[in-house]
């Protein structure tokens, strides 16, 4: 005996489950599977399809294929088939790798999409055969499925191997390039290569495409956008920007994924706009400035659009836009010229807001931003000029005049619509009232007013804006012209017999407070009628105990019959101290300026502006004057203008008045208004301490500025004084440890 | 190529049988008879005119009946393992599942088989797993079944005594275990629930032992009042409408019971109850059980007597509303009674005591049906889910499967 039998004898046999299957048989099953893999590889190629495949293949029988499969693994030789399946399939994939690098030029893409339908169509059949195993084997023993393994290793065998990598990615990228320089290419073939990364799984297609691609369409935008700015003017390159955006967005959807469509197109907005965006906005001759001079809503909208992709973007637009605003608005609104017609500004104004209006409801999307920017903006500069609010309450005068006539009702909404407009921009909405007030007033006494509709639509406008305090006494103001003509009416109707074919009179009672009146002198009536407002004064207390009438004869009007010099007739249409003055003349051939001014006591300023429209008005000079002058002297003497004549048989004699106020007018109004702005101060003050009962000095400003914003921009050191002035009538006092604070006393 | 014919000739094992490629087609692509057909359904291959198949005629006869008809129905002299076997080959496995029984209604279930397991010692708690199977816990051990009823290798946390077990999905089973006395170790895994692997150990770093499990990853530990002990639960639900974890300390425990709803995100209790206060006859009051019913907006609790309770969750101030049905219970209390539990199932409420399990539905949870079993003592813990119930007697180590049978014919 050999020691080699010894040994022999000694081993001990590892125990074995009785139900194994010779690894032989095995080996053949695999023989059989592994060479079915190889004909389905080789058919595909050749051309054919599955059905034609196990038609033709001889060799192949699905069902017994299939068997064989489960056999193995059932068999544990699961892990046998499986590692034969990945070395068969390597296999073939590296013989498809070598064919494809062979491919020539624009071939190789081409190569590659056919390779890879067949080895999908091969993996197809493989997964069926391997089903069993698929379902069974690889869960449990957690390897990759026969589909997701037939991709990756599809991925690490073709698409990452050294001679395909750069390759394809080169290709692709230049195609892309090709492109994008106006040429034709492949697409259906670009989707097919695109799709095949994009099954490898989201990492292939970002890593081997995507960010290479987007670092080289950076490279290429940022070159072409520095080649456009220094050749284009400014609406030129965005035009071309917006192509080039719509063309990536277009190539995106054609054979990209459609998660790329947001990186693509921010690079192209960060290397087209947002590097450039300050030169685009500010180019010479071309920038938005120019834009906005020449109304370019189409360019504007393309600006808005593409700079809304980038940040900072739309801020960059709309501040250049304001700027521009205020600069051309503070000019409007300081130019001499512009001052002397307040019709004329305010019209200006309204131009300027509808044309910008406009661009940014056709351009700018009606943006709030942008609609905010533009209210700042005229808030800003229409408060730059004082007399504001006063040209603005002339404008609506003007209007409600005479430039409402024939005009229709919507159209009269819109024009006032557009003055409250304005009208919100104010800070000194008190001042306006003032102004609006005054005119008003003279409005209605003259009865000029066009439309009384349209005069109550503005007065609801002006309450909704600012509450019912601001207008309670213009409505005041309508309501007494209504009574008015209630009482005369009472009025005649009583005293109609007795009064005969006298003078007509008509009196409007004005309540004291609501009326902007000043107190005036009453001058001498003539005879007749102080008579007639005798009567009147006595009808009206009687059926008004406990009232006081004063007569404002600086406001009223008369209608004259006069015959001059050569039987000519007419009807004079003029100012109570007008008629005054002519009724003198019924008596005297020719009085003298002393005893003009002896017989009426019309206060001096007004009986000489009296004098000079009737008697120095080129057409209306119903008096004649010596000497003849402009301007009335205190020795002059009056006679009556026999040879006046006159086409039309009413002849209306204006005062002349100055539309505008003048300085010490104005100054006048000024201090009006600082006198009522003080109780407002002091009732805020009053207010806000009630409630908050103790409150530091700044806090007290801020607030008192708050609750004044609807009216008027509250001066700090005007409201400083109105506390001092509180505390000294002890409504509030200062904290005895804190100077600051200030306390409110009940 | 014109239209195929649409009958396909087997020849399985020998026996001859026809079909049509409609009736194939049931069996969907992830299947033998898929992979038979090209994309457009049309046959692959007419190379001839049948299709050996090696297999076991009687099975397929089953399999042909069940695609044809949608029912499954297995005579007697086949072996159910068998039948399961051949459909695994064919790829028709999922499809047997879904035949096997209907949709769960807890009024028409019928009890189906029984299992006997090896285990020593008494059961801790079974689950039911999302597609039919369960796992059932022993002492530091967990066996785990699938819907065939096959057992897989058991799982364990380096035989820790298990606190809890729960199904991730129908493939990953987390435990937690206890401490062991001073070691402090205890903690989470998940486990596969086909190969007993472990998947994933879950760190969890707190000094009080993991009493159950939510699901997800430890983000946060939440502090308790004093007093209102998390770290004791007896019991923990998430709610999915309100996002809020309910929490229940009760009687063995602790001498009170203390429920509460938490929420997470701000870390607060919102809302909370307790007996603490209660009258002095609560003795026979005491909560033994606690679940949320968030479609009703109540807590229902049941104490041991099996009485059940409802308290309102929009209420801050809960007070529980008593059912009286404890009179008929009295007088019947078997050797070694275990405590009640509760389960919800789409709107049918499920208690077990003792023996049995009752059903209750409706809006005032009326009892409709009672499920109990001659042997095997008490239930200490069921289950449901995959359209199934399982009952886990205490006394002998058996738990009971109940199912809902297919839907009738007509």
């Amino acid at each position: 005996m050999s020691n080699n039998q010894k040994k022999r004898n000694f081993q001990i046999e590892a125990f074995k489950p009785k139900e194994v299957v010779d690894p032989k048989y095995a080996e053949k099953t695999w023989k059989i599977l592994e060479n079915a893999i190889h004909e389905i590889y080789n058919h595909i190629a050749g051309g054919l399809n599955l059905e034609e495949l196990y038609h033709n293949a001889g060799g192949l029988n699905f069902e017994e294929l299939y068997r064989n499969a489960y056999n193995m693994v059932l068999h544990k030789f699961g892990e046998k088939l499986y590692s034969g399946l990945v070395s068969t399939m390597t296999l073939h994939l590296k013989e498809i790798s070598k064919s494809i690098e062979a491919a020539q030029g624009g071939l190789f893409l081409e190569e590659l999409n056919r390779k890879w339908t067949d080895h999908n169509k091969a993996l197809q059949m493989i997964r069926d055969i391997l089903m069993y195993m698929d379902r069974t084997f690889i869960p449990s023993n957690h390897k990759t499925p026969v589909h997701e393994l037939g991709l990756n290793l599809w991925r690490d065998n073709i698409i990452h191997s050294s001679k395909i990598q750069m390759r394809l990615l080169n290709t692709l990228l230049e195609l892309i390039l090709i492109e994008r320089t106006g040429e034709v290419i492949n697409r259906g073939l670009m989707r097919n290569i695109i799709k095949m990364l994009m099954d490898l799984g989201p990492s292939v297609y970002q890593e081997d495409f995507e960010k290479p691609f987007l670092e080289v369409s950076a490279d290429f935008y940022r070159v072409e956008s520095q080649k456009f700015i220094e050749s284009c003017d400014c609406g030129d390159y965005l035009k071309k920007a917006e192509r080039r955006l719509n063309e990536e967005i277009e190539r995106v959807s054609h054979y990209l994924d459609a998660k790329s469509e947001a990186k693509i197109t921010n690079v192209v907005e960060k290397e087209m706009i947002a590097n450039h965006m300050l030169r685009l906005v500010h180019m010479e001759n071309s920038g938005l400035v120019n834009m906005l001079l020449d109304d370019k809503y189409e360019d504007l909208g393309r600006m808005y659009n593409l700079f809304r992709r980038v940040p900072n973007g739309l801020s960059t637009i709309r501040d250049v836009m304001t700027s521009h605003i205020r600069d051309t608005g503070k000019q409007l609104v300081t130019d001499p010229e512009r001052l002397k017609d307040p019709v004329e500004f305010v019209q200006c104004l309204l131009d300027e807001k509808d044309k910008y209006d406009k661009i940014i409801s056709l351009a700018f999307n009606n943006d709030k931003t942008f609609q905010n920017a533009l209210n700042s903006s005229f808030e800003f500069f229409i408060n730059l000029n004082s007399r504001s609010p006063e040209f603005i309450s002339l404008f609506v005068d003007d209007k409600l005049r005479k430039g409402l006539k024939g005009v229709s009702e919507e159209d009269v909404e819109i024009v006032l619509d557009k003055v409250m407009m304005l009208f919100r921009y104010l800070q000194e909405k008190d001042v306006f009232e003032k102004y609006y007030k005054q005119h008003l007033a003279k409005r209605l006494l003259s009865g000029k007013t066009v439309s009384d509709d349209a005069e109550r639509s503005l007065i609801v406008k002006l309450k909704t804006e600012c509450g019912y305090q601001f207008t309670s006494k213009l409505e005041g103001m309508f309501t007494d012209m209504k009574t008015s003509q209630d009482t005369m009416q009472g009025f005649y109707t009583s005293h109609g017999a007795e009064l005969g074919d006298g003078p007509t009179l008509a009196v409007q009672v004005l309540t004291t407070g609501s009326w902007p009146t000043q107190p005036s002198v009453t001058c001498n009536l003539p005879a007749e009628m102080s008579a007639l407002c005798e009567k009147f004064r006595s009808y009206y207390l009687g059926t008004h105990t406990g009232r006081r009438l004063s007569w404002q004869t600086n406001m009223g009007t008369a209608d004259l019959k006069a015959t001059f010099g050569k039987g000519q007739k007419h009807e004079l249409n003029v100012s109570t101290y007008q008629m005054c003055v002519l009724m003198l003349f019924n008596n005297a051939e020719r009085l003298s300026y002393k005893e003009i001014e002896q017989a009426t006591e019309i206060p001096s300023p007004d009986l000489k502006r009296c004098l000079q429209s009737l008697a120095c008005v080129k057409g209306k000079n119903v008096l004649r004057k010596e000497p003849m002058s402009k301007d009335i002297g205190e020795d002059d003497v009056f006679l009556v203008n026999d040879k006046f004549t006159s086409k039309f048989y009413k002849v209306k004699i204006g005062t002349v008045v100055a539309q505008k106020e003048s300085e010490p007018e104005k100054q006048e109004t000024r201090q009006r208004v600082e006198e009522d702005r003080k109780p407002q101060i002091e009732a805020a003050i009053v207010r806000i301490m009630k409630s908050r009962r103790v409150l530091d000095h700044n806090n007290i400003i801020a607030e008192v500025t708050k609750q004044l914003q609807s009216r008027f921009l509250a001066n700090p050191g005007e409201i400083k004084k109105r506390i001092e002035s509180l505390i000294e009538r002890d409504f509030l006092e200062r904290d005895n440890a804190d100077r600051r604070l200030y306390r409110y006393l009940a | 190529m014109g239209i195929q014919k649409d009958t396909v000739k087997f020849n399985v094992g020998g026996k001859i049988f026809e079909t049509t490629a409609t009736t194939l087609a049931n069996a969907g692509r992830n299947s033998l008879f898929g992979a038979m057909f090209d994309d457009n359904w049309n046959l692959q291959s007419e190379r001839s005119d049948e299709y050996f198949i090696d297999r076991n005629p009687e099975c397929f006869a089953v399999l042909l009946d069940l695609l044809r008809s949608g029912e499954l129905c297995i005579p007697s002299n086949i072996p159910e393992k068998l039948l399961y076997k051949e459909a695994l080959f064919y790829g028709l496995l999922d499809h047997v599942r879904s035949a096997k029984w209907g949709q769960f209604d807890g009024n028409r279930l019928r009890h189906s088989r029984s299992i006997a397991g090896q285990a020593p010692g008494d059961g801790t708690a079974i689950r039911a797993g999302p597609d039919g199977g369960c796992c059932v816990a022993h002492g530091s051990v967990v066996h785990v079944y699938d819907w065939m009823l096959e057992e897989h290798p058991p799982i364990n946390l380096d035989y820790q005594r298990v606190n809890d077990i729960g199904w991730i999905d129908s493939q990953g089973i987390v435990i937690s275990a206890c401490e062991r006395l001073g070691r402090g170790d205890g903690g989470m895994a998940l486990f596969s629930a086909s190969t007993g692997e472990l998947r994933h150990r879950f760190h969890v770093t707190h000094e009080n032992q993991v009493k159950s499990y939510t699901g997800g990853k430890q983000i946060d530990f939440y502090y308790e009042p004093p007093g209102w002990s998390l770290g004791d639960a007896d019991k923990v639900q998430w709610l999915n409408g309100t996002n809020c974890l309910l929490v229940a300390t009760l009687f063995p425990r602790k001498d009170n019971c203390y429920i509460s709803l938490l929420d997470f995100r701000d870390k607060s209790m919102v809302w909370a109850w307790s007996d603490i206060g209660s009258p002095a006859r609560v003795d026979e009051k005491r909560v033994r059980d606690a679940i949320a019913m968030e479609d009703t907006n109540s807590i229902c609790v049941v104490n041991e007597y099996e009485d059940l309770g409802f308290m309102d969750m929009r209420k801050t101030v809960g007070s529980v509303r008593w059912s009286s049905r404890s009179r008929l219970m009295k007088g019947k209390m078997p050797d070694e009674p275990c405590y009640p539990k509760l389960a919800l199932h789409e709107g049918q409420l499920f208690s077990s005591m003792n023996d049995s399990i009752s059903v209750f539905c409706g809006a005032d949870w009326v009892l409709t049906s009672r499920l109990r079993r001659s042997y095997g003592g008490s239930i200490c813990d069921f289950s449901i889910g995959g359209d199934r119930l399982f009952a886990l007697h205490s006394e002998e180590n058996i738990f009971d499967i109940w199912e809902t049978p297919s839907p009738q014919i007509i």
